[in-house]
């Protein structure tokens, strides 16, 4: 062992409560660091799944003619919209959509595409009406795309399969209209004409707008229910790698001269919440490690002014300047890993025992308990900020040791 | 005077030189700054020659500390030179003088200053864990060796703390015999004990520099330690007064001093 992490681990275990008080703040810090992150995160990952299961990582929505300038006009600030956006003409739905399908599964990153019609319609249970959002679909197709098939609580998508004139529907929206599983209702197309459906199965995708106003129709029957026959409303797709949505929703909106929307773009606003909750919750944890830092600078501080005279002695026996802030350095290092570890071990406790506790959670998302998410990062960051505040507390205590005058010590030195 | 006959005196001025393991000239020390300014040594020059022992005595405030933390190159002169183990220091970085002190020099306190949490071993393992040259089975046994010498083979693992005043010193000579050094350098290291324990440790100490061949530099305000010394180097005013041979020592061992 060299001789400077020697003499760092007998000077820091022969002082024991500050050890314990070092340790203790910067176990606190990872802990509720790694605990925070993993709640706020987990929440966020949890939202993030819902959307993706139920309306996939790009929509690809209605196609767009670009305005295309003449020659002569082609600096003409009219022609780009305040945004800075050059002004196109949109047209509702997509056309040529199984073209699109095609080539889109063509790109590496997209796992799989899915067909929707969208629109309004009334449903007439026997106590209650309400209008719905009527989502037909080509129930293969979107099982591929979307975790549909993970959200059914009640009946089942077999049923739903096997029964052209059926529907699934969501649970807020069943509650609402007092049906199940199983019973028959009425619903009301664009032709005004009403005809029945059985209900094939209550679904839950977590989303409260979603579970509250939306219902699934075979694709066809939709569309002869809306009068639209052959359209397409948008295309679901699915990635691999949801992250890389934005660079491929933008490709595909120059590709197909239609509206692509990531996940990223259409879910902004919950996302942006999110983050500011992550990082506000980060920098305050960060300030308790911080604090932690100072406990630790002025806990080595002190030890530097009482080991003047063992400083002086070291130097006297040959001690290099660079030994006496190594050995300072080396106990904040020490307290740096011995803290991580024991906070990390901490945060995992605490995240499983929070994770653990029954809290009801209905609105953007749904949730019975606290929901974590797991990630080794977590544990990573809060020991690189535990390390840094650390070494950044040992850095000051240890330069002054190393600049020490041994011989101004000894001078004056008595016991 | 033949080309030869010049190189083989430079090799025997050479030999007589690395023969000295410590050698000052001319040094010269000032403390403090603009108007509190003293010239604390005024142009030393001493020698120091194996298998003897030296004492430096003189008032208090006579340069005797500053002289010997200058020796133990913990401070700097102002002008001056110093020769350690035949090479002059004046030139050494400040980690160079570090190792410089770990190889050569050993030192010994007034306040025998032993790190408190260490055993009697492990302080005296101390400087050579920084030379690095044994293992660590070797180290443990250099400083059993070490401390049997100097009378506390069976208080080895005793922490420093629960060790008699004199005790303590000793452990702090076995520290400063760690890495075989070819000076020793000792601040009134019998300043702090009764006469019993300050007779034992000098009589070790000088035991140890006569059997070793080593050379001793001690600063002592007692005049029966300054008796029992080879050479006694008196200091007033930041020079060195008078240096007096207290007994004849072999050929070839004296010690010589000038102003």
């Amino acid at each position: 062992m060299p001789p400077t992490i020697y003499i760092a681990l007998r000077f820091i275990t022969s002082r024991k409560r500050s050890l314990v008080l070092s340790l203790l703040g910067v176990c606190f810090g990872v802990a509720f660091f790694v605990l925070t992150q993993a709640q706020t995160q987990g929440f966020e990952r949890y939202f993030i799944q819902t959307i993706l299961g139920s309306s996939g990582a790009i929509v690809i929505t209605d196609r767009y003619q670009p305005r295309y300038t003449g020659f002569e006009d082609t600096k003409d600030a009219a022609f780009i919209s305040s945004s800075g956006q050059q002004r196109r003409k949109y047209y509702e739905g997509t056309t040529n959509p199984n073209l699109l399908m095609r080539v889109a599964r063509k790109f590496s990153s997209v796992k799989a595409c899915a067909p929707v019609l969208k629109g309004n319609i009334t449903m007439r249970s026997a106590l209650h009406t309400e209008i719905a959002s009527a989502q037909g679909i080509d129930l293969k197709l979107h099982l591929n795309a979307t975790s549909l098939g993970q959200q059914i609580v009640e009946g089942s998508i077999d049923e739903f399969r096997n029964v052209p004139y059926s529907l699934m529907v969501g649970e807020l929206l069943s509650q609402r209209l007092q049906i199940g599983a199983g019973d028959t209702i009425s619903v009301i197309g664009a032709d005004g004409k009403s005809q029945s459906f059985r209900v094939a199965a209550v679904y839950r995708s977590g989303v409260n707008s979603i579970d509250e106003s939306r219902v699934y129709f075979h694709l066809n029957i939709l569309q002869n229910l809306l009068e639209k026959p052959q359209t397409v409303s948008e295309i679901i797709v699915s990635m691999r790698e949801p992250d890389r949505a934005p660079a491929l929703a933008k490709h595909f909106e120059s590709l197909f001269f239609h509206r692509s929307r990531s996940w990223q773009e259409r879910e902004s606003g919950n996302l942006q919440i999110f983050f500011a909750l992550r990082l506000s919750a980060a920098i305050t944890v960060s300030l308790v490690i911080l604090l932690a830092g100072f406990g630790i600078f002025n806990i080595l501080t002190m030890s530097v002014l009482e080991k003047v005279r063992e400083i002086a002695i070291l130097r006297s026996m040959g001690y290099q300047r660079r030994d006496i802030s190594a050995i300072f350095l080396w106990q904040g290092f020490i307290v740096a890993t011995l803290g991580s570890l024991l906070g990390a071990a901490s945060g995992a406790l605490l995240t499983f025992a929070v994770s653990r506790i029954p809290l009801r959670v209905r609105g953007i998302l749904y949730a019975d308990s606290f929901i974590v998410h797991w990630s080794i990062w977590h544990y990573v960051y809060a020991s690189g900020i535990a390390f840094l505040a650390v070494l950044l507390a040992s850095y000051f205590p240890a330069r002054r040791a190393a600049n020490l005058a041994p011989v101004d010590t000894l001078r004056g030195s008595g016991q | 005077m033949s080309s030869k006959k010049r190189s083989s005196k430079k090799t025997e001025k050479k030999a007589e030189k690395k023969d000295h393991p410590l050698e000052c000239r001319g040094l010269h020390r000032y403390l403090g700054e603009e108007a509190s300014r003293v010239h604390v040594l005024r142009g030393v020059t001493l020698t120091l020659e194996r298998g003897t022992v030296h004492a430096v005595v003189g008032p208090s405030g006579c340069g005797k500390s500053t002289l010997l933390y200058i020796l133990g190159l913990l401070d700097s002169p102002d002008s001056g030179s110093l020769t350690i183990g035949g090479q002059d220091v004046g030139q050494l970085l400040d980690h160079e003088l570090s190792q410089k002190r770990n190889e050569l020099l050993g030192f010994i306190f007034q306040f025998h200053f032993l790190l408190q949490d260490f055993s009697a071993a492990e302080n005296v393992m101390i400087p050579m864990r920084k030379l690095g040259f044994l293992s660590q089975g070797a180290m443990r046994e250099r400083a059993s060796e070490l401390l049997s010498a100097v009378g506390l083979g069976n208080k080895i693992d005793r922490p420093s703390r629960h060790l008699s005043g004199g005790e303590q010193q000793r452990v702090a000579i076995a520290r400063a015999l760690a890495n075989d050094p070819q000076v020793i350098l000792a601040d009134e290291p019998t300043g702090n004990l009764d006469t019993a324990n300050s007779d034992r440790v000098f009589d070790l100490l000088k035991k140890i520099v006569r059997e070793r061949n080593k050379a001793l530099l001690l600063v002592t305000h007692n005049p029966l330690i300054a008796e029992a010394c080879d050479w006694v180097h008196t200091m007033q005013d930041g020079e060195i007064d008078q240096t007096m041979q207290n007994m004849p020592v072999p050929a070839g061992h004296a010690g010589t001093t000038r102003r």
